[in-house]
């Protein structure tokens, strides 16, 4: 909170009533025949093409999974299919009023968004523009296939005929799909036609598409973004901290002139088909009763209406306001639109919770049989013309499907040939310094900051010219470390934003960000509501719409609070998008020790699981500068764990100093910080610095010659160094402060065996923090590992000491005992 | 900063070697490319040099000590120089007294049983727990891991008790040697091995014979090389039963073409083809058939037949050090020119004393001509796990009746003694046929 906003007890007692707006609910209700004169015959025809070709290809799907056949040709697919028949005039109509820079995200259940924006898009782009997409997306293969079978005589239908193929073969999981079927049914998108990927987690697109607004207004980009979710998603948390985010006060109390024109640029279009699955949200499963109550989120309440998503030009007429609104500074927007799946939730559906009179009754009123009946009774179109049109959209869906299902034409990822083909995805692996090319925007110069001054003061090793130990308060550390890397990156990439819990002002909860607030403008660093979903989440999006983003999670436990946002979509989108996005996202993760069971866990084993992330943890001043500046060249999502132990640790292994210029240390590439030769010690985390007191005790009480090991790295990780290590000691002690069981070290620990088995004369010793809460900091030593602990374990594992007596139990028969009682 | 000299490693499997002789002393100055040691692998002697100019600090073994490779042997420097830290660390004893070796390895000093005395050394019984890379090292060094005193975590013997039992123990060194003065060992050179383990020692050694003015013979150690030949041999004989058949060719073919090859060998540019290399060339090619398989094979254990794809001839060499028999590898794809040049190069590295000993094993089959010796007919003995041997004699004057008319030629003599077990009479002698018509016919062969 900035000391310039008063928090006035006066004002905060007074007496006083909080009203809500009334919010519109299916105020507009014309038909074709009252809007004909406001719009042309090829628009409304258009609409009612647009709506056949989605109710076809969903039936397609439909009869192959049931029937599996379509068009007299035995075919199926293993992959879901969460259909959108009853929904397409929602999805039309929205379309219809969006630009190609607007973008769309979508969920489970999107083929119909998908391709209601791609013929939205078709029919905005020029042909020039849509032969250069056609002719750059993948370097023109998929062209060159489209062609083989398109009848299209113009380059609009030729883009048809390439953007259903490119859709319907990435459902069927084929090599050429537009995610060379690696994102499937349920993340179907294409981003030249402003399509960006749909969800399968529900409610996963909010966050996600807040993020890319937040693009948009930090770096001032045209159009707006829609996310799209169900009436079911309004339970989930991240769709709140989403809305939220979006509606923050700040944007307009505190951004700055150029920047404060409303909250985000986005709609929460809520396709309100009354089912999450089987569970009815109003009268069930939710408390709303009219979704639109979500509204009341913000203070002047989100610009909120219930409307008509069956009838087309309802839609419209929400989208052509509800966008003007938008540019009025009026976002975040939240739209209730009524609509129904006539289908089930997905083709294994048995409808076990709702009668067939009810989808009778809605049946009746389906836009694709009602919106045709007016085109004709207002004379907009022959029965001819409607006929013509229904046969153009069956056929070119036909066309297409032939050789879509053809495995000839249209092979699977041919992995025997391409063993590395998904590895490959898994990390892009770019060094790209700035994301964009333009000048900064600062509040003050570099070398004007205060804090840079004071840096410039300080002693960059432990140790002064005579060889005695600075004083910490006179010492460079790790905090100045980070801090250096991040203000070199914000003085040179454009769209590097940082956020998080109190990172303004109060410079983060460990004063990593000190002297930023006096020099970065409040849309380039700014305080996150306590939203972890929102914070990583936007972050996604963030990098995803093509800007660099470095969010905070104040402490490592909060992990839980962002697990979606973190293993399901930051590791996942690099991958799933076959390459085609990017993710240059940082989290700095601090692991905290003091404050007890839900402030102390270093979870970096857990994060190492999950594939798509780099995983490091540097714990000296050099680490910390140089690899936080490889994480911000890059253009991959790092977890960037640090020690709350040891931000004050002063450069103790690189004698010449931590320097002040930018420089970068390559991840997976562990250090070898003291050498030696009876035992190899390795470590995760601020353990380093334990290690080396208990190396000293091993080496000058009892003779064990100890070499310790920083692994700083976790994912990746190159064994090279600790084998080699190993291979000259014959023994090797692994150590973090995560809880022993799953812990990495485990997996390195393993790895070690099966590398080097026959150099071992000791299987490797483990030692981690015990499988319990953490206790309070009072307890310290009974939960984290200590030096004393080292050495236990070395005398029962690896080195007996000669009248040596563990205090720890190590033995074999201890920890049996530990694991079958589960601690 | 004094400069270890290691017992180098000359082949894939040579895992120890004997210092056989030092050629400078301790405390002797000594040069760069000097030689510094003579050692001998169960195959080759050969010399070791000084890798620096300096004093020799220490020497770590004594002449006739097993040394594994890779191990420190000696140390150059200045005078002065710590040269503890190189001491091998079951030699530290052998060390200047100065240098504390010993206390660098804290394991050792947990260590105290190791030194038991060696003849009431009895294997351990039942599972012993052996950490894999001491495991690795007791193989390397020929060390029984169970006489190894266990002194690792958890009970387990590691890598410091095989050393120790190394230099210890009832292998390999000369305290071990002197427990068993009198029973010949029979690890290389006649050291000790874990194949001796377990053989009672005998209960005093034997008093040295009374000195004598003019002695009537004298006792000499067979060097390595006479050993390993006469245990080949021995196990040849005793073990396989093995028989010869004896047939002539006609040379005149082979040695016209030969006549022609060495008149226009300078001309051509040819190296000097023997009648050797087209024996070996025309053998290569014969027993690339199928149907004679059985003579370009292994027996292994008495029951397992190992075909071999190529023919890997081993060439029988006579050396100032005795018989070596050195191979040429996959001589069925080589051309004359090409196996003329390899079996030279092979000869000569035998008869200078360098071979690799990697050279000097995998042989399928092997060929012997004592034919320049006018030996008419003899026996060749099968170097096993080989199947058979082609001893090539001398050319004979013969006479034969064609049509009435009697006329001498020149007939070469073959010898071929085979393992009766691996194949019986008749295709062996189908060989010796094949053989036979490929020989009388070298220069078809050769165009083909």
């Amino acid at each position: 909170m900035p000391k310039s906003m008063y928090v006035d007890p006066a004002e905060q007692f007074k007496k006083r009533k909080i009203k809500f707006k009334d919010i519109e609910v299916c105020a507009y209700d014309k038909t074709v025949a009252d809007e004909k004169k406001n719009y042309s015959k090829e628009d409304l025809l258009g609409i009612y093409a647009d709506m056949l070709a989605i109710r076809e290809f969903e039936s397609m799907l439909q009869t192959i999974k049931v029937n599996g056949n379509y068009n007299n040709k035995d075919f199926t697919y293993p992959g879901p299919s969460h259909l959108g028949i009853g929904e397409e005039a929602t999805a039309v109509g929205q379309a219809y009023c969006l630009g190609v820079n607007d973008f769309i995200f979508g969920t489970h259940r999107s083929h119909h968004e998908v391709i209601a924006k791609g013929f939205s898009a078709i029919k905005k782009l020029s042909d020039d523009e849509l032969n250069k997409i056609m002719e750059e997306y993948r370097n023109g293969e998929t062209l060159k296939m489209v062609k083989e079978f398109s009848t299209a005589t113009n380059a609009k239908d030729l883009a048809k005929d390439f953007f259903i193929f490119g859709l319907m073969t990435e459902l069927f999981a084929k090599d050429c799909g537009f995610s060379r079927g690696l994102g499937g049914s349920m993340h179907a998108f294409f981003l030249p036609f402003g399509i960006f990927p749909n969800n399968a987690i529900v409610g996963g697109s909010g966050p996600i598409a807040a993020g890319v607004a937040l693009f948009k207004k930090c770096n001032k980009k045209d159009g707006i973004v829609v996310a799209n979710a169900g009436d079911g998603a309004a339970g989930r948390g991240p769709v709140f901290e989403a809305m939220n985010f979006a509606a923050m006060d700040q944007y307009t109390q505190l951004w700055e002139d150029g920047y404060n024109k409303g909250g985000l640029p986005i709609i929460f279009n809520f396709n309100n088909n009354h089912y999450g699955m089987g569970g009815q949200t109003r009268g069930e499963t939710m408390a709303y009763g009219d979704l639109a109550r979500l509204s009341a989120i913000s203070e002047k309440q989100m610009e909120a209406e219930r409307i008509n998503g069956w009838n087309p030009l309802a839609v419209i007429d929400a989208y052509k306001r509800k966008i003007k609104a938008i540019k009025e500074g009026k976002g975040p927007i939240l739209l209730d639109v009524v609509t129904y799946r006539i289908g089930g939730h997905s083709t294994s559906d048995v409808f076990s919770y709702r009668t067939p009179e009810e989808t009778e009754a809605w049946k009746a009123l389906d836009p694709i049989v009602t919106f045709p009946k007016q085109l004709l009774e207002a004379g907009v179109a022959t029965e001819a013309e409607l006929k013509a049109v229904e046969e153009a959209a069956a056929a070119r869906n036909r066309r297409v499907f032939d050789v879509a299902s053809d495995l000839t034409k249209c092979p699977y990822t041919d992995y025997e040939k391409n063993p590395h083909f998904l590895e490959d995805l898994m990390f892009s692996n770019q060094r790209v310094p700035k994301m964009e090319d333009r000048p900064v925007e600062y509040l003050e110069k570099k070398e004007d900051n205060e804090r840079v001054k004071k840096i410039a003061t300080l002693s960059r090793y432990y140790l002064d010219k005579n060889g005695k130990p600075v004083p910490k308060m006179k010492a460079y550390n790790i905090r100045d470390g980070l801090f250096e890397a991040i203000i070199d990156k914000y003085y040179e990439d454009p769209t590097l934003i940082a956020y998080g819990e109190d990172v303004r002002y109060w410079n983060g909860a460990f004063a990593v960000y000190r002297g930023l607030s006096e020099a970065m403008p409040y849309h380039r660093l700014f305080n996150s509501p306590i939203s972890e979903s929102a914070i990583i989440g936007t972050a996604v999006g963030y990098g995803m719409a093509g800007g660099r983003a470095l969010v905070e999670l104040m402490y490592g436990d909060f992990i839980g609070c962002a697990g979606d946002e973190l293993f399901n979509q930051l590791a996942k989108w690099q991958s799933m998008s076959a390459g085609g996005l990017k993710m240059p996202v940082v989290v700095r993760i601090a692991v905290g020790a003091k404050y007890g069971a839900q402030h102390s866990q270093d979870w970096t084993s857990m994060c190492a699981h999950i594939p798509g992330l780099k995983v490091v943890f540097p714990v000296t001043p050099y680490d910390a500068k140089g690899m936080l500046a490889t994480a911000l060249n890059g253009t991959d999502p790092v977890l960037f764990f640090e020690s709350q132990r040891i931000y004050d640790m002063p450069e103790m292994f690189v004698e010449s100093g931590v320097p002040t210029e930018s420089y970068e240390i390559p991840f997976g590439e562990a250090a070898i910080r003291k050498e030696g030769k009876d035992l190899t010690i390795l470590t995760i985390g601020a353990t380093l610095y334990r290690a080396l007191d208990a190396a000293k005790i091993l080496e000058e009480q009892y003779g064990i010659s100890c070499e310790v090991i920083d692994a700083r790295s976790i994912v990746p990780f190159n064994y090279e160094t600790v084998l080699e290590s190993v291979k000259k000691t014959g023994k090797i002690l692994l150590a973090s402060d995560a809880c022993t069981r799953g812990s990495i070290l485990n997996d390195i620990a393993q790895n070690i065996t099966s590398m080097a088995f026959d150099y071992l004369d000791a299987p490797p010793a483990i030692v981690g923090a015990q499988n319990w809460i953490t206790p309070a900091f009072e307890y310290d030593k009974e939960f984290f590992p200590q030096p004393s602990w080292f050495v236990d374990a070395v005398n029962e594992k690896l080195i007996p000491i000669p009248g040596y007596v563990s205090k720890k139990d190590y033995t074999n028969g201890e920890n049996m005992r530990k694991q079958k009682k589960g601690v | 900063m004094a400069t270890p000299v290691m017992m180098p490693k000359v082949g894939i499997s040579v895992e120890t070697c004997i210092l056989t002789k030092w050629h400078k002393q301790k405390g002797d100055a000594v040069k760069a490319g000097e030689v510094l040691f003579t050692y001998e692998t169960d195959k080759s002697t050969l010399d070791e040099a000084a890798p620096v100019d300096g004093t020799l600090l220490a020497t770590f073994f004594a002449e006739d000590d097993v040394v594994p490779v890779m191990v420190n042997v000696a140390v150059i420097g200045n005078e002065g120089e710590n040269i503890a830290e190189f001491a091998p660390a079951g030699e530290a004893d052998e060390a200047p007294a100065a240098a504390p070796a010993a206390e660098a390895a804290p394991a050792a000093e947990a260590a105290p049983a190791a030194a038991a005395p060696v003849a009431e050394a009895k294997p351990r019984e039942g599972f012993i727990a052996v950490s894999p890379r001491a495991r690795v090292l007791a193989e390397k060094l020929g060390v029984d891991v169970r006489l190894a005193t266990p002194t690792g975590a958890e009970g387990r013997v590691c890598e410091n008790d095989i050393r120790t039992l190394a230099a210890n123990g009832p292998v390999a060194t000369k305290a071990a040697a002197g427990a068993f003065a009198g029973e010949a060992g029979t690890g290389i050179g006649g050291k000790f091995s874990t194949a001796d383990i377990g053989k009672a020692a005998p209960a005093a050694a034997e008093a040295a014979a009374p000195a004598a003015a003019a002695p009537a013979y004298v006792d000499e150690k067979m060097p390595g090389i006479r050993k390993v030949i006469a245990k080949t041999m021995t196990t040849s004989l005793t073990t396989i039963p093995q028989l010869t058949h004896t047939t002539t060719f006609d040379a005149t073919e082979i040695m016209g073409y030969r006549k022609k090859l060495k008149a226009n060998a300078e001309a051509l540019g040819l190296p000097n083809i023997t009648v050797t290399d087209l024996i070996i060339y025309a053998v290569s090619r014969v027993l690339a058939k199928e149907e004679h398989r059985a003579l370009n094979a292994n027996l292994i254990d008495g029951d397992t037949m190992r075909y071999f794809t190529d023919v890997n001839i081993g060439l029988a060499v006579d050396t100032p050090r005795g018989l070596m028999v050195p191979t040429i590898v996959a001589a069925n794809k080589m051309s004359l020119v090409e196996i003329s040049e390899a079996a030279k190069e092979l000869a000569n590295a035998c008869k200078k004393g360098d071979i690799s000993p990697d050279k000097l094993s995998g042989a399928s089959f092997t060929i012997s001509n004592v034919g320049a010796f006018g030996i008419e007919s003899f026996t060749p003995v099968i170097n096993p796990p080989q199947t058979g041997i082609l001893g090539v004699n001398s050319v004979m004057t013969r006479v034969r009746e064609k049509d009435g008319q009697i006329s001498t030629y020149q007939a070469m003599g073959l010898s071929l003694t085979y393992d009766h077990r691996a194949l019986d009479g008749v295709p062996a002698s189908k060989f010796l046929v094949d053989l036979k018509a490929m020989l009388e016919n070298i220069t078809i062969l050769l165009a083909k």
